[in-house]
């Protein structure tokens, strides 16, 4: 009973407040005690590294026919199989996953390069700006994304990444400004925004370095569960011969390929199947410890 | 009564200018490079002269957009094929979009039905193993994309059930006729509605939890009605109000998934002709299909905001 006195009176003379920690500190804490998310952001880690190995080394050459029989399952020399023409499958997934990552990456790039700003103008100066944004993005809402994307890929005319980043960039950005638009018009009305107005701040300072910066939290988060719709997206655009042009592999074309062979190796298109599957759930489960951690007072 | 027909006029209109003003745009993106499909056909170029000839491409492009708003607005003709010469456009952009309206609605059915189901078993068995469960499969459904799904679907239901069961009950992939039969629809319509199942029953489940708690309920209860009674008539009909507004972005969702839906089973519908006809460098038929989806997505809306004041009376027109 003593003892338990003493722990009440140390705890209430302990200070109240727990050491400040700034946004990050704070987020990365609440982040490390979500298994899932720790555990898809390993993978993420795991896919971005064996991509990357695969610059300089795959088993063997992903464009190279008959490096084995066609259609053998998964054997010693071929941990995944090879596919209708004797293609290494292992080596063809670890390039599809570069293209998967670049596309990711580089579309949500565009998207906030574009999104962010357009956002930003629109929701501090509101007006005219802001009328004819909201009208834009009204309209592309209203037409099926990927119907867009592939017009766009047909008028820009030359198949290949570029191609496709901007065409699915064009898609995207709609969800990026108005997200940025609707940060920026509930913290512009806020005190320190006043306070910089009144002070005589020019709008660039505001709308970067005060606005910009409070809105940055929501910002990562659409950003990140941008990069699995994305990717998604390219792998569509492959599945219907509308991606990469070959023999680059994308993911999305590997599993179009195994769909004609699926009667006799089903392996071909599982390979692919499956590891779109768990790409996708892992930047989802990321991106939701991520919108957790970093705005805790939002709730699902 | 009369409210509700001139509603409806305005928004035939509407839907109707959209279209045209969605064709006008694709028709003048497209049209920079006239002919590109004739190029894999390695004509000479005097034939292929007089192949741009015959299809007025080699007129000025305004005098080409002025003749195909005027077919199109008099007469609703949208022009001819130009890689199957002579297929007209208009009457083939028809069927097929009464073929991919057949696999929506279907798509539709299975989502609104296995997502309010889910939805509400979920909510009134809260925390339980069916709950779990139900909760489970709605992430799983909804981070698959759909033609993962459509492809362990080929496997299970075409391949795997024809060997176990020596072909006494299979999937037959592709359509032999220009319609399904029902048999035929049911794999694809499941695969195209199974993702947006998951996010009805998610929204259902929460709305659900929210309205089983409200007051009326417990009034409800307490006035001795069944429990059937209860959750159909007096719960689910409030917790489909926040259903009904994603009616809306999932009709748009449906649509964008058929295209690689009917791509994979072989379905002659709108979203397979134009990835064709994009391959193919058919530009006509391209411009004539995304017309086709303008109108039916537009009608497609109009049909989900007749259905609100059915279930939310508060709504009128």
């Amino acid at each position: 009973m003593a003892t338990q006195q003493a722990t009440v009176d140390q705890l209430i003379a302990a200070p109240v407040a727990r050491a400040q920690v700034g946004l990050w500190t704070d987020a990365w804490r609440r982040l490390r005690r979500n298994r899932l998310a720790l555990v898809s952001a390993a993978y993420l880690i795991a896919l971005a590294a064996t991509a990357l190995v695969g610059i300089v080394y795959t088993p063997y050459p992903y464009a190279h026919q008959g490096v084995g029989l066609p259609y053998q399952g998964p054997s010693a020399a071929h941990l995944l199989g090879t596919d209708q023409a004797g293609r290494d499958i292992l080596s063809r997934m670890i390039i599809g996953a570069q293209i998967s990552l670049i596309v990711g990456l580089a579309t949500q790039t565009v998207v906030v390069v574009v999104g962010v700003p357009l956002g930003l103008v629109a929701g501090y100066f509101k007006g005219w700006i802001d009328t004819a944004l909201s009208f834009v993005i009204s309209v592309f809402y209203g037409i099926p994304d990927i119907l867009v994307a592939m017009i766009l890929i047909v008028i820009i005319g030359k198949p290949g990444l570029g191609t496709i980043i901007v065409a699915i960039a064009a898609t995207r950005w709609m969800d990026m400004a108005r997200l940025t638009r609707g940060q920026t018009l509930s913290l512009r009305e806020r005190e320190f925004i006043e306070a910089s107005r009144a002070t005589g701040g020019r709008s660039t300072k505001i709308l970067f370095g005060h606005l910009l910066p409070n809105a940055l939290g929501p910002i990562i988060v659409q950003a990140t569960l941008g990069i699995p719709a994305a990717i998604l997206f390219e792998a569509f655009l492959s599945f219907l011969g509308l991606g990469v042009p070959p023999p680059t592999p994308s993911w999305g074309s590997m599993a179009a390929d195994g769909i004609h062979a699926m009667r006799i190796s089903p392996h071909i298109v599982l390979a692919p199947a499956i590891g779109l599957s768990i790409t996708l759930m892992a930047f989802n489960f990321l991106g939701d410890g991520l919108r957790d951690a970093l705005d805790p007072r939002q709730k699902r | 009564m009369k409210g509700s027909l001139l509603y409806i006029g305005q928004r035939t209109l509407l839907i109707a200018f959209t279209a045209l003003a969605v064709s006008s745009i694709v028709f003048i993106g497209i049209h920079r490079l006239p002919g590109d499909a004739f190029v894999s056909e390695r004509l000479r170029p005097s034939q292929q002269q007089a192949l741009l000839h015959q299809y007025g491409l080699d007129r000025p492009l305004l005098v080409q957009y002025r003749d195909f708003m005027t077919n199109l607005v008099l007469h609703g003709d949208l022009g001819q094929s130009v890689a199957n010469r002579g297929v007209r456009i208009t009457p083939l952009v028809l069927r097929e979009a009464t073929v991919s309206a057949e696999i929506g609605a279907a798509a539709l059915i299975f989502t609104i039905g296995l997502g309010l189901l889910f939805g509400v078993a979920g909510a009134i068995r809260q925390n339980s193993w069916v709950d779990y469960a139900l909760s489970a499969t709605s992430v799983v459904g909804f981070s698959m994309p759909n033609f993962v799904i459509a492809t362990f679907l080929l496997l299970v239901f075409g391949i795997w059930l024809q060997n176990l069961t020596g072909g006494g009950f299979f999937y037959e992939i592709g359509w032999d006729g220009a319609y399904g039969n029902p048999a035929e629809i049911i794999v694809p319509a499941f695969a195209l509605g199974f993702p947006y199942a998951s996010f009805v029953a998610r929204l259902t489940r929460a709305s659900m939890l929210e309205v089983i708690r409200q007051d009326y309920i417990r009034t409800a209860r307490a006035k001795g009605l069944a429990e059937q009674v209860v959750i159909v008539r007096h719960a689910l009909r409030n917790a489909l109000i926040p259903v009904v507004t994603i009616l809306g972005p999932l009709v748009i969702g449906i649509v964008t998934g058929s295209v690689v839906i009917e791509n994979i089973f072989g379905i002659p519908g709108l979203g397979k002709e134009f990835v064709q006809s994009i391959l193919n460098r058919d530009y006509n038929i391209v411009i004539g299909v995304f017309t086709g989806y303008a109108a039916l997505i537009g009608l497609a809306n109009l049909t989900v905001d007749l259905i609100y004041p059915l279930i939310d009376p508060r709504i009128r027109y």
